[in-house]
């Protein structure tokens, strides 16, 4: 216990030092201190509150996902999760739908989304007993969106391709001020639920027969995880855009560090981590900056994607 | 400490009628019976798991509805083992083992020192104190199984339903394995109940045992094997 509260602790101090960091590379020089406080609310502190809240937010539902489907494969991407998001963004982008925008907006769309697809895939979750074909139907549904996003693209102006594509790469750079407070709201929410969780998920190891015999409902922590991951990915890729290998990475990198099923501690790893982890790519993509733009999404599945193939490697 | 009144039992369709029998504390029961004689039925409805379809069917005084329901309830009341144990990946013995303690925990699921206490006194009593550290994925098919008894001990409810236990076991596990649960029943008011095909022995350690054939439960008294795969036969044959 003492050395995983010292490897948290220690991951919290790197998180601040980084945030510290993260604020003194967006600072740019400014004629008064009126202007350097605009700059400040206006681009630097949502961009700094994007990484943060994304990382730890993404990485949550990942963990919730793969405890719920008992396999350290999924993810809120893998299970077509941030998919649902994605079409239903493209369908308010490109489809034209102007009373979409003015009624829900790009967050309520992308929400609405994401709970469709989690829907979607609990309901296969009930057909599809094994885990492996449950994640191939969430790539076929990954696959199926993605055509339809292809096909409204063919319709849609240049002008509204470009927001699109722009969108879809993922970026740290399009949360508003305004949208901040929305934001942290949504994810705290999100945070103290799952919080209420951890002795249910601790018993959904063991698989939900003997999470059952254990004393849990476990059709509505069932529920609530898929909530609570649509609730995340969604309102976060309506935020930032589908931001990949996140949700998947660093859950597994939790549990090999701390090589523990507490779901206390992966939950704080899991949220100090993958702020981390999305901070540190934002630094990366600054000091790049100068020789080439990198988009999010580009360096987190270069990351990824890596540690990933490693893990499944070394399982097998 | 488990009570039958004219108890239907099945999934969807009835599959066994049980008039009446009542299986006390302090004993072990063997559940003998062929292949899909409605064993695995009969305990997935006396974990809770299945409703009844019809009659009376009461845990320690609690009716099975009220203990499907009730989860804490539930947890507290019957403890599950199933006939195999793969192990988790990055799972120790010592948590897996405490997770038995899950139903006596508030919500953040924090293990007591009292609670830590108990896992390792558990682990000693069955002689797996060795094995404390090691991950679940590591261990042999009959560690496996003495440490989910380990879980279930932990849990301390009156009834332990165990799913055919000995099938993936060498004899001198099996050995072990009964003699663990005889002196659990014998320390206070508990109740175990086990499928099993191993009718040696269920003999050998003269178990009460229920025969489960042709939908109907039989009590049998003083049988050698013989006479015992003579009543799963006919039973079956009906």
């Amino acid at each position: 216990m003492n050395r995983k509260g010292l490897l948290l602790l220690l991951l919290a101090l790197v998180l601040l030092l980084s945030c510290l960091l993260h604020i003194h590379l967006t600072e740019v020089s400014s004629s008064s201190a009126a202007q350097a406080n605009v700059l400040w609310w206006e681009f630097r502190f949502p961009r700094l509150m994007s990484a943060l809240l994304a990382g730890a937010g993404l990485s949550l539902s990942g963990l919730l996902m793969q405890n719920l489907f008992r396999n350290p494969m999924a993810g809120p991407y893998v299970l077509g999760i941030n998919s649902g998001a994605s079409l239903t963004t493209a369908l308010l982008m490109l489809g034209g739908f102007p009373w979409m925008l003015h009624t829900i907006g790009l967050v309520g769309s992308s929400l609405l989304g994401a709970f469709l697809a989690a829907a979607f895939m609990f309901f296969v979750s009930w057909r599809v007993q094994q885990t492996t074909g449950l994640l191939l139907v969430g790539l076929m549904f990954a696959s199926f969106t993605g055509s339809i996003e292809s096909v409204l693209q063919s319709w849609a102006s240049p002008e509204q391709v470009k927001q699109f594509f722009l969108w879809n790469m993922g970026s740290l750079q399009q949360l508003s001020a305004a949208q901040v407070p929305w934001l942290l709201t949504l994810f705290t929410a999100a945070v103290l639920w799952s919080l209420l969780l951890i002795r249910s998920l601790n018993a959904f190891v063991l698989g939900q027969d003997q999470a059952f015999q254990l004393g849990v409902r476990t059709q509505r922590v069932r529920l609530s995880m898929l909530a609570i991951t649509a609730l995340l990915a969604g309102s976060i890729t309506a935020y930032c855009g589908p931001i990949a290998f996140v949700g998947l990475a660093i859950p597994n990198l939790g549990r090999q560090l701390l090589r523990t099923q507490d779901h206390l501690l992966l939950i704080l790893f899991c949220l100090l981590f993958g702020a981390l982890f999305l901070l540190a790519c934002d630094i990366l993509s600054i000091y790049l900056d100068s020789y080439f733009s990198l988009p999010i999404n580009v360096l987190t599945s270069l990351i990824g994607a890596p540690y990933i193939a490693y893990l499944v490697l070394r399982r097998s | 400490m488990i009570s039958f009144q004219h108890t239907v039992i099945g999934y969807q369709r009835p599959l066994i009628s049980i008039e009446n029998l009542t299986l006390e504390a302090g004993k072990v029961y063997a559940l003998l019976g062929l292949n899909g004689s409605g064993k695995s039925t009969l305990l997935k409805t006396l974990a809770a798991q299945t409703p009844p379809l019809g009659g009376a069917l009461t845990l320690n005084h609690y009716p099975v509805a009220q203990l499907a329901k009730d989860g804490n309830l539930r947890a507290q009341q019957i403890a599950f083992v199933s006939s195999r144990f793969d192990g988790i990946e990055h799972l120790s013995v010592f948590e897996y083992v405490a997770l038995g303690r899950i139903p006596y925990l508030t919500v953040f699921g924090k293990v007591s020192a009292e609670d830590q206490q108990m896992v390792s006194e558990t682990l000693k009593e069955l002689g797996l104190t060795h094995l404390t550290h090691k991950r679940t994925k590591e261990l042999s098919d009959g560690e496996k199984q003495l440490v989910s008894l380990a879980r279930a001990f932990v849990q301390d409810t009156p009834v332990l339903l165990l799913d055919e236990p000995s099938s993936f076991l060498d004899f001198l596990n099996r050995e072990n394995l009964l003699l663990a649960l005889l002196k659990w029943v014998s320390e206070g008011q508990r109740c175990v109940l086990l499928s099993s095909h191993d009718i040696d022995l269920c003999l050998e350690h003269n178990l009460p045992l229920l025969a489960l054939a042709g939908g109907q439960i039989q009590e049998l008294l003083a049988l050698d094997k013989k006479g015992v795969v003579s009543v799963l036969l006919k039973g079956a044959a009906h």
